[in-house]
C-alpha cells in the first residue's frame, strides 16, 4: 500500500510539472504574437530544435533571461518534426518553460520568409524586437554569448 | 546607441553573405579530402552539363531525413552529365563525429554513390557563404551558379514532396529552360566552422 501511495504521489508531481502548452504555429501566428507586445514589452524570438546541439546549449540561458526580465517576452519556436511533440514538451518542462510555447507547423520556405527573409534557415536563430516600435533591433544565426543577448535586449528595451 | 545598432546590422550582414546567383564557382582548386583517401577538387568533380555541390555532414537530422534523395538524385542526374559532390565543412568536428572514419561509415550505411569529402579549414563553405547542412549549390556547364538552397519542400518524407526544387532546377538547366525559383530556403544544422 505504501508503494501505491508513493506511485500516486510521483504521478501527481509529474502531472503538475507537465505545464507547458505546446501550440503548432505558422510564421503568421508568431508574427501576430510579436506584434501584440508592441509598446509593452521587448520580444526575443528563438527558433530551436531538440537535435540542434548549440540550440540546446544556449536554451537555459535564454530561459534565465526570460525569468529575470519582466519587460521581456521570450517566444520559443521548436523546429522539430511533428512526430516529436512529446519529446519537445518534455524538454520544455525540464527547462522550466512554464507557459505557452510553439512548434513549427508550416513548410520551411514560407516559415523562414515569414519570420525574417534574411535568415538562411540555420539553427538556432534569434530575433530581438524593440519594445516601443516593435521593429527588429538585432538578429543572428547560431549560438551566441549571454553578453550578445543582453546587449540586444538592452537596446530593444530602450528603443 | 546608433553606433551599436550599426555594428549589429553589420554583423548580421556579414554573417548572411551568400554566393549570388550568376557567380562563378569559387575555390575550384581547393584540395578536399575524399573518403576514398584521394585529394579532390571541384574541378575534378565538374560535369559536362553542370555541377552539384551539397554541403552536408554525418549527424544533422535534416541531412539524415533528406539524404535518401542525395542517392536518388545522383542515380538520375550523374548519368546525364551533372557532376556531384557532398562536402563536409564541419571542421570543428573533424576529430569527432565528422572524422573521415565516421564519414566512411556514414557513406557506406547510406549507400552514397558520389564523392563525400572533408573541406579543410571550412574554406569552401566560407567561399560559398554556406551556413547549414544540407545546403545546395547548382552550377551550369559554364560554372555559373544557377540554383541554391533546398532539395525540396519536405525533409521528412520524399513521398510527400510538393515541389522538388532541385530536380526541377536540374531538369530546366539540362533542357535550357528558365530555372524558377533560383533560390529557396530550408532549415538545417549550422556548419561548424573552425
Amino acid at each position: 500500500m505504501k508503494h501505491v501511495f508513493l506511485l500516486i504521489y510521483i504521478l501527481m508531481i509529474t502531472t503538475a510539472c507537465e505545464s507547458v502548452e505546446l501550440i503548432p504555429a505558422a510564421s503568421s501566428d508568431l508574427m501576430s504574437q510579436v506584434r501584440s507586445h508592441k509598446g509593452k514589452k521587448a520580444v526575443l524570438l528563438n527558433v530551436w530544435a531538440l537535435w540542434c546541439v548549440p540550440c540546446v546549449e544556449e536554451f537555459p540561458m535564454i530561459v534565465d533571461l526570460d525569468k529575470e526580465m519582466s519587460e521581456l517576452e521570450v517566444i520559443f519556436i521548436s523546429a522539430d518534426f511533428d512526430d516529436q511533440l512529446e519529446e519537445v514538451k518534455s524538454f520544455l518542462n525540464r527547462q522550466g518553460v512554464d507557459h505557452i510555447s510553439y512548434i513549427k507547423q508550416e513548410k520551411d520556405e514560407p516559415f523562414i520568409q515569414g519570420i525574417y527573409p534574411q535568415w538562411s534557415g540555420s539553427l538556432p536563430f534569434t530575433v530581438v524586437y524593440s519594445r516601443e516600435s516593435g521593429t527588429i533591433v538585432d538578429s543572428w544565426e547560431g549560438k551566441e554569448s549571454e553578453s550578445r543577448f543582453r546587449m540586444a535586449i538592452n537596446i530593444a528595451l530602450n528603443s | 546607441m546608433k553606433l551599436i545598432l550599426n555594428i549589429l546590422t553589420l554583423m548580421t550582414f556579414l554573417s548572411a553573405a551568400e554566393l549570388e546567383i550568376g557567380s562563378t564557382m569559387p575555390k575550384m582548386d581547393h584540395a578536399l579530402k575524399d573518403i576514398s583517401g584521394k585529394a579532390m577538387t571541384l574541378s575534378d568533380v565538374k560535369g559536362d552539363a553542370g555541377t552539384l555541390v551539397v554541403f552536408s555532414c554525418n549527424t544533422c537530422p535534416w541531412v539524415i531525413r533528406w539524404e535518401d534523395r542525395y542517392v536518388s538524385l545522383a542515380d538520375k542526374y550523374i548519368p546525364k552529365g551533372i557532376g556531384m559532390i557532398t562536402v563536409n565543412s564541419n571542421a570543428a568536428r573533424f576529430s569527432g563525429d565528422d572524422s573521415i572514419e565516421e564519414m566512411i561509415s556514414h557513406a557506406r550505411e547510406n549507400n552514397y554513390n558520389f564523392p563525400y569529402a572533408q573541406d579543410p579549414g571550412s574554406e569552401l563553405a566560407a567561399a560559398f557563404g554556406a551556413t547549414k547542412t544540407p545546403h545546395i549549390y547548382l552550377f551550369n556547364r559554364n560554372d555559373k551558379l544557377v540554383y541554391r538552397g533546398a532539395i525540396d519542400d519536405n525533409a521528412k518524407d520524399a513521398l510527400k514532396v510538393d515541389v522538388p526544387y532541385l530536380a526541377n532546377a536540374m531538369n530546366a538547366m539540362l533542357s535550357g529552360e528558365k530555372i524558377d525559383p533560383v533560390s529557396t530556403k530550408a532549415l538545417g544544422c549550422s556548419i561548424k566552422y573552425k
